[in-house]
């Protein structure tokens, strides 16, 4: 994957003009990635509602460790019996809280490493020129729209930023 | 509006810009001014905070440190010379130690509360607060963590609660409370760290680029680390947003999982005053209701030093005392079904118990030398008064809006709280089936030493944290502020 960014990039002080440069680029066929200084959901609705994948982690993981969390106590008790008071010596009720804190455990763990692989992953497939990667200001008051595209479209995304009020444009030749 | 064409760096052209603009008071949600202000003004109250701080703040944290010194020498002490040097012994087994990791387990409730039921509930007033919370429910399950280890009498064997594969065959017993507990405090501590690093990702970002714009290049690196390269994406938002609402979702019910899988530790005994189904919901109300009156205690002066009356509003403020208010008729509705059922069942031992706490001579504790005070019946009392009258006020809006009289009944709950869970530890213990089994209970210089260390310890964190980390979630205050538009905007 090169590391080289192409492309256009513009900054935005306004949230409603951000949305509609957004629409605009997806109209023509564009993905573009859009810096935020907080989630908004006029930001996911112009995108056209990204899903995220980490709940399938989470619930997978979850029941892996449900599993493990009722097998181990029960693989425990058989492989040393203790009888205690003649009740059973694979017990489901005492073992459902392990099977409970486990699957906590698990799908936490596990959705935190999966959300970090997925973050890595689209940032890769996403890169971000290093210019808007140091702009200061998307994390504090500041909308950013990154479009990657050839040299011979640079000219067509500027102008186009630039209709929907883009403060500053930058052009990132790779 | 600059339009520059550049191969390599990006000169930043928008350092001149105005920072702090006007306010519109019709914006933002009703009660928390800070909603209506910008997100840049948000950036400046959060790093303002952060700024090198007064003298006084280094005298306060001398002063938590004096008593967390204080408790690891007892600790050392104890250590040193064994359980036998608490006032631990048959047939009190269990004594401050086990009462400070209940007290301490129930005070780490609030913020889990706060940051993921309020979360699930979209409750705006929390935003706020719940940063704050949430670093108190890691400092608290922290402190807590520590008393199992120590009533063990030898925490270097700590290791042998886990279930790891040994050359006796010997695993931990999966039927016992105990061994539930381990898992239920350990699984609330990991999750409630992550929780509160993963909210923590943007924030740190925001700090990194704060600091870089101050020039103030090594706190950004060191902020950097913490922030992972996080830029503010939609790829990365995306992700976060639906990360953070699970953990929410599985944060939610070890909420009530935990402090009722700590009430069994007593409720699978069979010792009379223990011995009862009503001990899950009792215990879980009880920790909600002293967490926020922690989150109280912590966060009304940190108000009034940083001046955050925009932020931490008398609208907060309110809610929270709404919520303990509710809850503190949960615990008396518990404490007086606790009596009805002891009375109800007909059992003896139960009756017996339930007279003894409160007008029993369980055992004396000589504060004045000449006035014997039954240490159990003070515990009665004072559990009584500080949860169950000293909230009454709380029912005018009035007291409510008065910041000291809220922060003197916070004070007061938690001061009740401990003494209910010494009371639920202590007083079953020293009374059970057969007075040839009774006892008495006095704690040892040792163990009101580590008790006090214990609050240091909490506090000395707490009080690091508010300088070092941002206290609340800049990206939620933002979230909850109206966006910039150019257009109106009218959703909300």
């Amino acid at each position: 994957m090169s590391t080289k960014f192409s492309g256009v990039w513009g900054t935005f002080e306004y949230l409603d003009d951000t949305t509609e440069a957004i629409e605009e680029l997806r109209k023509k066929g564009v993905e573009p990635t859009v810096l935020s200084p907080c989630p908004r959901h006029e930001i996911d609705h112009a995108l056209g509602e990204p899903q995220s994948p980490v709940p399938f982690i989470s619930l997978f993981f979850g029941a892996l460790g449900c599993l493990i969390g009722y097998s181990l106590p029960a693989w425990t008790a058989s492989d040393w019996v203790l009888p205690v008071g003649g009740k059973p010596i694979v017990a489901i009720a005492p073992f459902t809280v392990i099977g409970f804190e486990m699957t906590i455990l698990h799908a936490a763990i596990f959705t935190l490493l999966g959300l970090t692989i997925l973050i890595i992953i689209d940032s890769l497939k996403n890169p971000i020129p290093k210019a808007a990667q140091e702009y200061l200001r998307f994390q504090r008051d500041r909308f950013g729209i990154v479009v990657r595209c050839e040299a011979s479209q640079y000219t067509l995304y500027e102008d186009l930023l630039k209709k929907y009020q883009a403060e500053e444009v930058y052009v990132e030749k790779g | 509006m600059a339009s520059t064409t550049i191969g390599g760096t990006v000169t930043e052209t928008s350092s001149n810009r105005p920072f702090r603009e006007e306010i519109d008071e019709h914006k933002g949600h009703p009660g928390i001014r800070a909603t209506t202000f910008n997100y840049a003004r948000i950036n400046d109250d959060m790093v303002e905070m952060l700024e090198k701080p007064h003298p006084s703040y280094f005298l306060l944290v001398l002063g938590f440190l004096s008593a967390l010194l204080l408790g690891a020498v007892s600790l050392a002490i104890q250590v040193d010379v064994g359980i036998g040097n608490s006032g631990i012994s048959h047939p009190i087994a269990w004594g401050f130690y086990i009462t400070d990791f209940v007290f301490w387990i129930g005070i780490g409730h609030a913020g889990t509360l706060i940051s993921a039921v309020f979360y699930l509930t979209r409750a705006p007033w929390r935003t706020a607060i719940y940063r704050s919370a949430e670093a108190m429910t890691v400092f608290a399950v922290m402190t807590a963590g520590l008393f199992p280890l120590l009533h063990t009498g030898r925490p270097w064997l700590a290791y042998w609660l886990i279930p790891y594969p040994n050359e006796r065959y010997l695993w931990v017993n999966f039927k016992s409370p105990l061994a539930w507990d381990v898992f239920a405090v350990t699984t609330y501590m990991s999750v409630s760290i992550m929780f509160f690093l993963l909210g923590l990702v943007p924030d740190m970002a925001i700090m990194r680029d704060e600091a870089k714009r101050r020039g103030k290049m090594l706190q950004a690196k060191i902020y950097a680390i913490f922030a992972m390269s996080w830029r503010g994406t939609n790829h990365q938002w995306v992700h976060f947003m639906r990360g953070y609402l699970i953990f929410a979702a599985l944060a939610t019910p070890l909420v009530f999982s935990v402090h009722s899988i700590v009430s069994w530790d007593f409720a699978m005994a069979s010792i009379p005053g223990w011995h009862t189904t009503i001990f899950a919901p009792y215990f879980v109300a009880g920790a909600i209701f002293s967490g926020l009156a922690m989150v109280m205690t912590v966060l009304i002066p940190v108000r009034v030093v940083f001046r955050l009356e925009d932020y931490i509003s008398y609208h907060v403020v309110n809610k929270v005392c709404q919520v303990i208010l509710f809850t503190s008729m949960i615990v008396g509705y518990a404490y007086a079904t606790e009596f009805f059922i002891a009375w109800y069942s007909g059992s003896p031992y139960e009756r017996a118990v339930f007279y003894f706490r409160p007008f029993g001579h369980m055992a004396t504790w000589s504060l004045t030398g000449d006035q014997p005070v039954s240490f159990p019946l003070l515990a009665f009392y004072l559990m009584v008064f500080c949860n169950v009258i000293a909230p009454i006020p709380l029912w005018r809006k009035k007291v409510r809006n008065n910041l000291v009289a809220v922060w003197i009944i916070c004070g007061l709950i938690n001061v009740g709280m401990w003494f209910e869970r010494f009371n639920i530890v202590g007083s079953s213990l020293q009374r059970d089936f057969h007075p040839y089994n009774w006892g008495e209970y006095w704690p040892t210089l040792v163990e009101v030493g580590i008790t006090i260390g214990s609050f240091g310890f909490f506090f000395m964190l707490f009080s690091l944290f508010v300088k070092a980390l941002p206290p609340m979630a800049i990206m939620e205050l933002k979230e909850a502020a109206e966006p910039p538009m150019r257009k109106e905007h009218h959703e909300h």
